[in-house]
């Protein structure tokens, strides 16, 4: 029931209502059973045994999962615990709950509202006399604050609710209240107890909403345009729920706009019931996020930016699913042993044991590469050039087959390619100069149509004029001194003096082995010593430092 | 006076939209019916009629160029008081809106949750419409319309509130309360018999039980007087 963005984040929410709603079913719901006080009896109570066994049964899960799922209703706020201190943790026993009404439903009032907590904690202050505690007191004072010019409509809305409130039964009193804590206790925790309702930080529906909105915006008819005062976009959305996203409300929204519209809708151009515009330009304000989703004028342009999109995305090239997978397949099962993750790394994680020998030992310029780095040279030429070693033993077999110069040049294409852009004439002028012009000493190997592209190119230098002829030349490498350079005794050579890192010895007495644990956040360490941190940073000792 | 006048109606105001938002809470639990609709639709509507006189003589006043200073602040916090209490009254409809729509009467779709809220809300709707009692008469198939008149209104009331914002020019941080933070407690002798989870509470109203109690004291005085002047008369 959330509307626009909202929906989309909060689709555990519907779930979770679901189910609520499913199990109120008068046969095959949960069994209810009565709370009886010293005089009242108040119906629709469920043991939290029932809830489990009712949710095991349901959805065919085992007992572990029905319990942290029963586990995440409560903490949602969706059904509550009867007995005191009220506290949101299901226990598969005896102990009564009870739903919570749609009203106070994590869907219906979200965000929940200042001025609805501080007329709360008006009530609960006057109910108890003045004796608020702890972070409740704390809040209060702070919303005295902050809402200071409404405080009279606090004081008086708290005071003439609980007036209403007498005017029901008591028991019927007791479980409206119950049920207002239990929503305060899911929107506003006390400390120490963490607030289910956090979200990460916002993503791209941010920036996405707000590029929509001037969108929908202009395609509005200018008559409606004229007519919405500018501040309008500076005014907030007031957060009170908009029914937008219920599919039902659509059609009953015409009915009710219908009659006020004077114009007919197809001369406006727009699809939707249009507004009179003088008259309801504060309705099309306040729905404004929902205009993102039925306000679409279909109009010529509207139709030539679909063709031109058709038309685009038929010459797009595609790929058919069962390759890609066939590809994606092949690189996991050639990669899998060499993931650090996946199949452990030798001779132990760094980040676990304080033992930094794997970083040292696959260090980009080392003397000796691993093993599992030199089979790595053989899956393709890229993982070759990439690596330092590799593309360094690659360079002396090319010298031993009086091809040195291939390499050298695509090297000097590259930092053509990723140089600066003051440096790129320069650049190309000493490649041409050693590479390229005829008799030059190093001549690589082109053939002639490429040639000629460069050297016309080279006429205007740019970054990427040398492209042609390093992708000829990278091609020429791959399909031909790569599969020799694998097959080479220089390349046996390094896979037989080529090291594997021994596994982390066990040590005799277990309890003297040091307990596996991250370093300790600098933010723990104490300030005053600046000589200390670096010590600790620096070697494996950590284990006396305790996080 | 005007702001006398102007304080009833807003105090009238604030009472019908705490009895709406007492009636709300219900929706879609195991009291909703019928029944619960109407006095829904009653208060509410009492609550836009005492709205729109409230706000009339509100914007009177607040244009008369004519007022002191220490009058057009105590006009501003009255302007203030109404204009959140008819946000709030705004969200509670919309809530009432959605939460009408997803558990509908007529054809029950979903079963309503089972919350333990059994007993009738008659005498929150008679208390905001400042009635003795509540008739009912509701046909049937009541929602469905209910629920189309209450999305006009909505829209009724927004607009009423963008015009409010636009026409009058009351900045809400010069606006100074008068209560202070400890006033609630002060006047509420009342209300703070109302331990709302206390189980040793009187079920009836106060009036009841102590007019009961009076006859009862007074009754038993008479005979007490009545049985001393025989005792007299024949000694």
């Amino acid at each position: 029931m959330a509307g626009g963005r909202q929906a989309a984040q909060m689709s555990h929410l519907s779930k979770m209502e679901r189910v609520v709603v499913s199990m109120q079913d008068p046969d095959q719901g949960v069994k209810m059973r009565s709370q009886r006080l010293l005089v009242t009896v108040i119906p629709h109570t469920v043991a939290g045994s029932d809830v489990v066994e009712w949710l095991a049964h349901k959805y065919c899960v085992s007992d572990e999962e029905a319990l942290h799922l029963g586990a995440l209703l409560v903490q949602h706020g969706y059904l509550y615990p009867l007995r005191d201190p009220p506290s949101l943790v299901l226990r598969s026993d005896d102990t009564p709950y009870r739903f919570q009404t749609p009203y106070f439903w994590t869907s219906t009032l979200w965000p929940a509202a200042e001025l609805d907590y501080a007329i709360y904690l008006m009530k609960k202050n006057i109910r108890k006399q003045g004796a608020l505690v702890g972070h409740e007191k704390e809040h209060c004072d702070q919303l005295h604050r902050k809402l200071s010019h409404m405080w009279d409509l606090v004081v008086m809305q708290a005071r003439e609710q609980l007036r209403a409130a007498k005017q029901r039964r008591k028991g019927d009193r007791l479980v409206i209240a119950c049920q207002e804590q239990t929503y305060w206790l899911v929107n506003r925790p006390p400390p120490g107890v963490p607030s289910i309702l956090e979200q990460g930080p916002e993503r791209s529906f941010c920036a996405a909403e707000g590029v929509q909105m001037v969108r929908a915006l202009h395609m509005l008819p200018t008559t409606l345009r004229t007519c919405l005062p500018t501040p309008t976009w500076g005014l907030p959305i007031r957060p009170s729920i908009l029914p937008s996203v219920h599919p039902s409300i659509h059609p009953s929204i015409q009915m009710a706009l219908d009659p006020y519209t004077e114009r007919p809708c197809s001369a406006a151009g727009i699809t939707r019931p249009c507004l009179h515009p003088h008259s309801h330009a504060s309705a099309l304000t306040s729905c404004l996020p929902n205009l993102l989703h039925w306000v679409q004028i279909k109009n010529t342009e509207f139709y030539k930016w679909e063709m031109e999109r058709c038309r685009k995305a038929l010459t797009r090239a595609r790929v058919k699913s069962s390759v890609c997978l066939e590809a994606y397949l092949k690189f996991t099962s050639q990669h899998g042993p060499h993931d650090p993750i996946v199949s452990g790394c030798l001779p132990s994680n760094p980040w676990v044991t304080d033992d930094d020998t794997y970083w040292t030992m696959n260090a980009p310029s080392v003397a000796v590469p691993t093993k599992l780095r030199v089979e790595r040279w053989g899956f393709s030429f890229q993982e070759l050039l990439e690596d330092p070693v590799g593309r360094a033993h690659f360079m002396d077999f090319l010298r031993t087959e009086f091809s040195a110069e291939n390499l050298s040049f695509w090297e000097a294409c590259e930092e053509l390619r990723h140089g600066g852009q003051a440096q790129i004439h320069a650049t190309a002028d000493a490649v041409y100069r050693q590479f390229l012009a005829p008799g030059a000493a190093r001549w690589v190997n082109i053939d002639s149509q490429t040639m000629e592209r460069t050297l016309r190119g080279l006429q205007q230098p740019h970054r990427y004029v040398l492209d042609d002829a390093q992708l000829h030349v990278y091609m020429l490498m791959k399909k031909d001194s790569y599969p020799r350079f694998l097959k080479s005794a220089a390349y046996k050579d390094l896979l037989a003096e080529a090291v594997i890192p021994p596994d982390a010895k066990r040590r005799v007495f277990p309890f003297m082995r040091k307990p596996p644990h991250s370093s300790p956040s600098p933010a723990l360490l104490p300030a005053s010593t600046s000589g200390e941190p670096v010590a600790v940073a620096s070697g494996p000792e950590c284990g006396d430092g305790d996080t | 006076m005007a702001r006398e006048e102007c304080k009833a109606l807003l105090d009238a105001l604030n009472k019908a939209t705490a009895c709406y938002h007492h009636l709300v809470l219900t929706v879609g639990g195991s009291a909703d019916s019928q029944n619960l609709r109407e006095e829904l639709q009653k208060t509410r509507q009492k609550a836009q009629e005492l709205a729109v006189a409230t706000r009339a003589q509100l914007t009177a006043a607040l244009r008369d160029r004519g007022l002191g200073a220490e009058e057009r602040a105590e006009f501003e916090r009255l302007w203030v008081a109404f204009s959140g209490c008819l946000d709030l009254l705004e969200a509670d409809m919309r809530r009432a809106l959605a939460l009408g729509t997803a558990f509908p009467l007529h054809a029950p779709r979903r079963p309503l949750v089972r919350t333990g809220v059994a007993g009738g809300a008659a005498g929150v709707a008679a208390r905001a419409l400042s009635a003795r009692s509540l008739r009912h008469e509701a046909e049937g198939d009541f929602d469905v319309d209910d629920l189309r008149e209450l999305e006009r209104e909505i829209l009724q009331v927004s607009e009423m509130i963008h015009d409010m914002e636009m026409k009058v020019n009351v900045p809400r941080w010069t606006v100074q309360a008068r209560q202070t933070a400890g006033a609630e407690l002060l006047s509420s002798a009342g209300a703070s018999s109302v331990g709302a989870v206390s189980v040793q509470e009187r079920t009836g109203p106060c009036d009841l039980s102590k007019a009961l109690a009076a006859t009862v004291f007074s009754a038993v005085l008479l005979a007490a007087v009545a049985l001393a002047v025989c005792v007299a008369k024949l000694s």
